[in-house]
């Protein structure tokens, strides 16, 4: 083997000049048009969000530790689970990927210098605000209680203002998240630096091309949902009221028709981040590139066609059911070849156990049981047992919680000393990493089964009498006890990543430019990147062949070999 | 157990759903027993992927763990069209099977067979009501034949519920403005949970019922005794006629003193007997005698005159759907509570008929 020499490209800003410090006050922050600003303020804005949704969720799980009523009555209970989902769905787990990492890395990741509309960008993050503002307003308002899916009539009942209120503040959310997807998609074809062909960019910026063309074509239907059911409130139109003519069902395709895609401008995004952090923590190219690529595209396609498998039961007839049942499959297919993609990655190469690699593992785990158990609620005869029990409500937090936020928890520690210019204490990461991992389990794989034992969803209380008997009770007792206990587990371990990322803040040590030896062009830069990101337009390499960078012991991180 | 929030107003007949293996409720038809055939095949190849998955993430995550900072990158294959295919065929052909096995099945469930035994159900905010042909009625009992195949009729008179027997293995989402139906037979006698399975507001969790079913030579005889049960009622034991009939306000009016409810309880109006209240009536504060007459217009024209600090949402149809006999009932009811009640509110059991018929 040659001797290698080590030679540092120019990536030490000598001036010490960032992004962060670039420019002072609030005010430079409130009206940046600099992406990674505006990329911040989306990191801490949904961080937040999560930390109130999750609250609510604290209050769900408390109350249903026991028969009976614990904390809260009904009227309550049925406002905290209707806000824990819009505020989780709306405000964070739509919005987070795309507007908090997308938005920090694309533009570095591409080799460009912002996004095509840095206005429009900064723009999406108002309307963030604006939608969460009137969220939050309703909230004060005393909240709504009809599920964060509206469903009609009860939505359209009298007394019930706060319905009008979120739904204006999702309908202003839905153009933040098109605005978004806008963006990247013109970011992304037009804004490539000479030499970054399609098949060159980066896995990460596939996956948020796709979500994009979901986010542009899907989200309008979400809004004119939104404004129809607010004139039916207003003007008693009778589009969805059956005392005036309208169809209830005709409410439930207009919204699964936007939320069904929506599940995927989640989960692609996050899959765009576990093949990053797959092959760089294993310091190996991707297996399977192409395939992993289309798989992206071929699951946004596919997206748009399922929706109606949310209304097996609803009255729909038995032949949409089975048409809506067929298609389903196929939108699993390209989700198995990612994984066995994944898998293969590994294969031969150097794995290190770092906390985004920790929660890259707890992803596999994690989104093998969500996906897998999405089979039985895709096969109509299982699925009229197991619809609007706990078996889907457990479903879909391994699939969106298990999956799209720990994704998006490991881009956070992955890009966190790039976004930061600092490291987190590396062994609270890994425990936290565990912590969340078992208290997760914990928390929703008890739900499968109080599912398919028939615990319905949105049950304030279950107790003996009444027409709950005794055995009933006491089973769901049992499983909603552990399912408690999991989720102060789980809670402990967020709180302990907020305060061990806060802390990295402070006294966190300073992070080199390449800490974990990644290739794509985001590690050529300084740590925090400067304000312009690239001094000349950088030239791509493939950017999953890891064999320039070395590692430094007096960097304590990777830098780029000189080759010979 | 002071926060208990109601009582039974009506007794559970019989073990509910005990046994049953780790995922279901014990099986309570040849429907349900061929769903959970499907579930355990379904069952056992995600148990079988999920192991070959996490199996070989942990393989490779200890065979190439990375043992110094040094190391040279990792260096593997990068395709394989073998593979690639394989693990694309394979779960396309194996989605086909899983959704052709479920299909055929499910055409089962949506082919109710011709002699069905026909019942109706209606969902209202907060509780059920099941109408048998001959006039028998309940609200928390639904009484079907062993060994004959029942096909329920649903309708809402308000907003969406959903009907669902986990022993059955059915459910359907209970539409306002248009009629819906399943059907199950059970296999064998017994009792069985049902639930109202699709949000519909404060007493979602306390729409449920239970399914009787009876065998087949004692079932009409038991029918026929339930459409005329009030016949059997009358004079001073009215009152108990009132308090079988109170499981359907049960989920909404407790008859503990000083119990909240989504409406006031019915103890406070026992005790309060004779005197007068306050009520806005049109925007005037008036007084009004807590008596028959009120008790009556409460459950009959509701809207009239609201308790202070409650809302108006009391369904407006029970004037319609209860006869003038069980509407006295029901006031007697509310009249003698402490005949019928305990301390706690609980319903006595109800004594025996000292006369034979």
């Amino acid at each position: 083997m040659a001797t290698i020499t080590t030679a540092d490209t120019d990536i030490h800003d000598e001036s010490g000049s960032n992004y962060i410090n670039c420019s002072k006050g609030i005010l430079s922050w409130i009206i940046t048009l600099d992406h990674k600003r505006i990329g911040v303020m989306y990191v801490i804005a949904t961080l937040a969000s999560f930390l109130l949704g999750g609250l609510f969720a604290l209050g769900i799980r408390t109350e249903l530790i026991a028969p009976g009523q614990t904390i809260m009555d009904a009227d309550t209970y049925n406002r905290f689970f209707t806000l824990h989902g819009a505020i989780m769905t709306f405000l964070v787990i739509i919005p987070a990927i795309p507007g908090a990492l997308g938005n920090f890395v694309l533009p570095i990741m591409l080799g460009a210098k912002d996004v095509a509309f840095p206005r429009m960008n900064l723009s999406s993050f108002y309307l963030w605000l604006l939608g969460a503002a009137l969220t939050v307003y309703s909230m004060l308002q005393g909240g709504i209680d009809t599920g964060w899916t509206f469903y009609t009539p009860y939505s359209l009942e009298e007394g019930r203002d706060g319905v009008f209120w979120v739904g204006m503040g999702v309908f202003i959310l839905g153009f933040s998240s098109i605005f978004t997807g806008l963006n990247f998609i013109v970011t992304v074809q037009r804004l490539r630096p000479p030499g970054m062909t399609w098949f060159k960019l980066p896995l990460f910026l596939w996956a948020l091309y796709a979500t994009a063309i979901i986010q542009v074509l899907a989200t309008p239907v979400l809004g004119i949902t939104m404004l129809l059911l607010a004139a039916e409130r207003i003007m008693g139109i009778g589009i969805f009221d059956p005392a005036l003519g309208g169809d209830p069902i005709l409410f439930q395709h207009f919204f699964w028709f936007y939320s069904h895609p929506a599940v995927y401008i989640m989960i692609l995004p996050a899959m765009g981040i576990i093949s990053e952090l797959i092959s760089v923590h294993c310091r190996r190219e991707i297996f399977g590139y192409k395939m992993i690529a289309f798989s992206s595209v071929a699951i946004a396609f596919f997206s748009f066609l399922v929706w109606g498998h949310h209304m097996f039961t609803s009255g729909q007839s038995p032949l949409m059911n089975a048409i809506f049942s067929a298609i389903t499959f196929s939108v699993a297919i390209p989700s198995a070849i990612k994984i066995f993609n994944w898998l293969l990655t590994m294969y031969k190469g150097s794995i290190a156990f770092t906390t985004p690699m920790l929660y890259v593992l707890s992803f596999i785990f994690i989104f093998a049981i969500g996906g897998l158990t999405g089979i039985p609620l895709a096969i109509l005869a299982t699925d009229v047992q197991l619809h609007d029990t706990y078996f889907v409500v457990a479903h879909f937090h391994y699939v969106m919680m298990g999956s799209t936020l720990i994704a998006m928890i490991a881009g956070l520690h992955h890009w966190w000393p790039k976004i930061t210019g600092r490291m987190y204490h590396e062994w609270l990461g890994r425990i936290a990493a565990m912590i969340v991992f078992v208290g997760f389990n914990l928390t929703f794989f008890t739900q499968f089964m109080l599912g398919t034992k028939g615990m319905p969803r949105r049950y304030h209380d279950y107790q003996e009498g009444l027409g709950w008997s005794v055995e009933t009770t006491e089973l769901f007792h049992t499983y909603h006890f552990i399912s408690t206990i999991g989720s102060y587990v789980m809670a402990a371990g967020f709180f302990m990543i907020l305060f061990y990322l806060l802390q990295s803040l402070v006294t966190g040590r300073k992070a080199p430019a390449n800490p974990w030896g990644g290739a794509s062009l985001e590690w050529e830069c300084t740590s925090p990147p400067p304000h312009h990101n690239f001094d000349e337009t950088p030239t791509p390499e493939y950017c999953y062949k890891f064999d320039h960078w070395v590692w430094s012991d007096s960097e304590q991180g990777y830098v780029k070999k000189a080759l010979q | 157990m002071s926060l208990l929030l109601s009582i039974l107003a009506a007794e559970q007949p019989g073990p509910i759903d005990t046994g049953g293996g780790f995922w279901f409720v014990p099986a309570a038809s040849e429907y349900a027993t061929t769903h959970d055939s499907i579930y355990e095949i379904v069952l056992w190849l995600s148990i079988f992927f999920f192991v070959l998955i996490v199996g070989i993430m942990i393989k490779f995550a200890w065979d190439y763990r990375r043992k110094s900072n040094n190391e040279p990158a990792g260096f593997g294959p990068t395709h394989s069209l073998v593979l690639e295919t394989t693990w694309t065929v394979i779960p396309l052909l194996l989605s086909g099977v899983l959704f052709f096995i479920g299909i055929d099945t499910y055409a089962d469930f949506k082919s109710p067979p011709a002699n069905c035994y026909e019942v109706d159900a209606t969902a209202q905010k907060w509780a059920w009501q099941f109408d048998h042909r001959n006039g028998a009625s309940d609200s928390m009992v639904l009484k079907v034949p062993v060994g004959k195949p029942t096909r329920v009729t649903l309708h809402s008179n308000d907003v969406l519920h959903s009907f669902f027997i986990p022993a059955f293995r059915v459910k359907q989402d209970v539409v306002p403005g248009r009629y819906g139906s399943l059907w199950f037979t059970p296999d064998k006698p017994g009792v069985y949970q049902g639930f109202c399975t699709e949000y519909c507001g404060t007493g979602h969790s306390k729409m449920n019922f239970w399914v009787e079913a009876i065998p087949q030579e004692d079932f009409d005889d038991v029918i026929a005794k339930d459409a005329r049960w009030i016949d059997d009622y009358s004079g001073d034991r009215l009152v108990w006629a009132g308090a079988r009939l109170f499981s359907r306000c049960a989920s909404c009016h407790s008859l503990k003193p000083g119990e909240r409810m989504t409406g006031p309880s019915m103890w406070d109006l026992h005790a309060n007997w004779g005197k007068t209240k306050k009520i806005e009536i049109d925007g005037k504060i008036q007084n009004v005698k807590i008596d028959e007459n009120y008790i009556l217009e409460s459950i009959v024209a509701p809207w009239e005159k609201i308790a202070p600090t409650y809302m108006n949402q009391m369904p407006a149809n029970f004037g319609k759907q209860l006869s003038s006999k069980e509407l006295d009932a029901l006031v007697r009811f509310v009249r003698q509570l402490d005949l019928v009640t305990d301390d706690n509110g609980q319903i006595k059991t109800e004594p025996l008929l000292s006369v034979t018929n």
